[in-house]
């Protein structure tokens, strides 16, 4: 138990190191496209979508992260007001809701990344990059996203973190 | 069933199941899934990831993440403490200038950082025991900081305007330009405020032995005139149309990074990875949010509960400004539980053509919303920056903030009064800038 949990996490973390990654790319094409469009005075070919790829890939890959770090922001109120085992059910209702949506993002999203690949799917511009690279970003960050959940809902049930953060996940 | 009636049973799961502690992003996901599975089938599931996908697929939003990133980088160096030391040297022999340095402090920071808590913690660290020294009520200096750390979801650059003007399809530049006015309107009720209780309370604003030379008044400046001059430039740059929001905030991002590694010399890499952690774990929860609120609104129209709610509110025939009363109470409730860009996200596509069709303008309406959700920051049970007070002034107790806030809870229902008696404080600026709206 204790190597899956401590598996995801590592792949968590290494998704928001990815994330990162993204984002500091997205920075530094902006500021080329800034350079290119109003210093240089020429048109901008393939900084718009890179950068929008680049933003949606890193909301999916750091997701996993920003979960394991507890960086989604929920209503936590109900949980002030309950005992340990109301915290404990509560908490494996939100993570059980939270799962099947995720489940059901990212099983749908294999089939539509699927087909943009199979299909060979091209953006309508004048780049018009593969579809299925920057979308491959969905299926897998969402997919990273249920085993974080996974590893979670397994901590708590064998007490390794507590219910609303503290405890191992908390860090 | 009839859209409406299924349009109070989504609003009542939707608000179950965000009281289960699920992230907002997640559960209102599951409810848009639900809802659509349950009247669409399941054939309706073969579209959600391109909505979903389709909601952060647009080239405004990187402006979130490099304003976020810009306001870290800010928000990790001394800036906040050195602003505070300027404000405080300038206004030192001013009656009543530490509380006034204060909010000020308050109000340049949070429009440099864009941060709520960011601002409390950066301002009120030097700020509360200060104010607290110079004999200044504890709850008052306390409650001071807590609202003026709230300006920086008004006064641009402002995440929240972003927010409205992604969901809504409104001018971003408008929008900062509009928060500009009423941001400082209110920050001017905020100083009075202070400075009426803190008479009533029986504090003579004597001014202390202390003197600063122009040499000490003008030495502190350099540190923080560079960041001011991003901020201009930004603003310049957006009202002349000159660049998109995103390529501003890309540039002013970089620009921001850079002055805090040369003026503060913010240079291990640990720091900067911090900076650079952070800001993406905050873009990522928003953006997420974003995505998730796109499913949701997609459920809301598929299942025409938008459309129906528009037509049954426009239909009543009722007088607008009771409309826009009802509307800020609900916004109110809902700010007291969710974080501002949640209930943008959920409400403004639906409540902008309502408000559109009953003749109040989609620009101030969008300040009016902003000032609602301040206030959400500073009332429980979420009352971020009450906790973030609480945090750097754990002698206080939590009640004491929370009555010392109060007061300027009411600063900005006035302020709501104000816009709603004279809507040009929101929107002569941006016409006198940028022309009438189309």
């Amino acid at each position: 138990m204790d190597l899956f949990v401590q598996g995801v996490r590592r792949l968590s973390t290494l998704c928001g190191i990815a994330a990162v990654g993204l984002l500091l790319a997205a920075v530094l094409v902006v500021c080329q496209l800034v350079f290119v469009r109003y210093v240089l005075g020429t048109s901008a070919i393939w900084q718009h979508e890179f950068v929008t790829y680049a933003l949606v890939a890193a909301t999916f890959l750091g997701s996993p992260y920003v979960l394991l770090t507890r960086g989604h922001v929920n209503v936590d109120l109900l949980p002030h007001y309950l005992g340990p085992r109301g915290r404990l059910g509560l908490a494996l209702l939100a993570s059980g809701l939270s799962l099947a949506f995720c489940g059901i993002i990212g099983w749908t999203s294999i089939s539509w990344w699927h087909e943009a690949y199979a299909k060979g799917w091209r953006g309508e511009t004048v780049w018009a990059p593969r579809l299925w690279i920057p979308w491959a970003a969905m299926p897998l960050g969402i997919g990273l996203l249920c085993l974080q959940y996974l590893a979670d809902i397994a901590a708590l049930l064998t007490g390794r973190a507590l219910p609303f953060g503290g405890g191992e996940a908390a860090r | 069933m009839s859209p409406l009636a299924l349009g109070i049973i989504v609003a009542v799961v939707t608000v179950v199941v965000l009281l289960s502690g699920a992230p907002v992003a997640f559960s209102l996901g599951f409810v848009a899934i639900v809802f659509l599975v349950i009247f669409d089938g399941l054939g309706a599931l073969s579209v959600v990831p391109d909505i979903f996908y389709g909601g952060l697929d647009n080239f405004a939003l990187l402006s979130i993440p490099m304003f976020i990133l810009m306001g870290g980088a800010i928000a990790s160096s001394r800036a906040g403490a050195d602003l505070y030391e300027a404000l405080d040297r300038w206004l030192t022999r001013v009656p009543g200038g530490l509380m006034a340095s204060n909010i000020g402090a308050c109000a340049i920071f949070a429009a440099l950082s864009g941060s709520s808590p960011a601002t409390c913690a950066a301002i009120g660290k030097m700020g509360i025991p200060e104010m607290r020294q110079r004999g200044y009520p504890a709850g008052l200096a306390t409650g001071s900081i807590a609202a003026g750390g709230t300006l920086g979801i008004l006064i641009p650059p402002s995440i929240t305007m972003i927010v409205y003007g992604i969901a809504t399809e409104t001018s971003i530049g408008r929008l900062f330009i509009a928060g500009l006015l009423p941001g400082l309107m209110l920050t001017g009720l905020f100083i009075a405020w202070g400075l009426i209780n803190a008479r009533i309370q029986g504090h003579s604003f004597a001014l202390g032995d202390r003197h600063f030379s122009w040499r000490e008044r003008l030495e502190v400046l350099p540190k923080i005139g560079p960041f001011l001059l991003v901020i201009g430039g930004i603003l310049w740059v957006l009202y002349g149309g000159v660049a998109t929001p995103s390529e501003a905030a890309g540039v002013g991002a970089v620009f921001c990074i850079l002055l805090v590694m040369v003026i503060y010399k913010l240079r291990k890499p640990r720091e900067l990875w911090g900076v650079l952690r952070d800001s993406m774990r905050e873009s990522v929860m928003i953006l997420m949010i974003i995505a998730a609120a796109a499913l949701f609104s997609y459920m809301m129209s598929s299942l025409f509960i938008t459309q129906s709610l528009a037509e049954w509110i426009g239909g009543l025939d009722v007088n607008p400004w009771l409309l826009m009363l009802s509307i800020n109470v609900f916004l109110l409730i809902a700010g007291f539980f969710l974080p501002p860009v949640a209930v943008i996200l959920m409400t403004a596509p639906t409540l902008v053509p309502i408000v559109e069709a009953a003749g109040f303008d989609p620009i101030w309406f969008a300040v009016v919303l902003t000032i609602n959700m301040e206030i959400g920051l500073i009332t429980p049970p979420v009352g971020l920056n009450l906790y973030v007070i609480n945090g750097i002034a754990p002698d206080v107790r939590l009640q004491t903030i929370l009555w010392g806030a109060l007061p300027f809870m009411f600063c900005m229902v006035l302020g709501i009064i104000l816009l709603c008696l004279f809507p040009g404080i929101a929107l002569w600026l941006p016409e006198v800038l940028m022309g009438p709206a189309l």
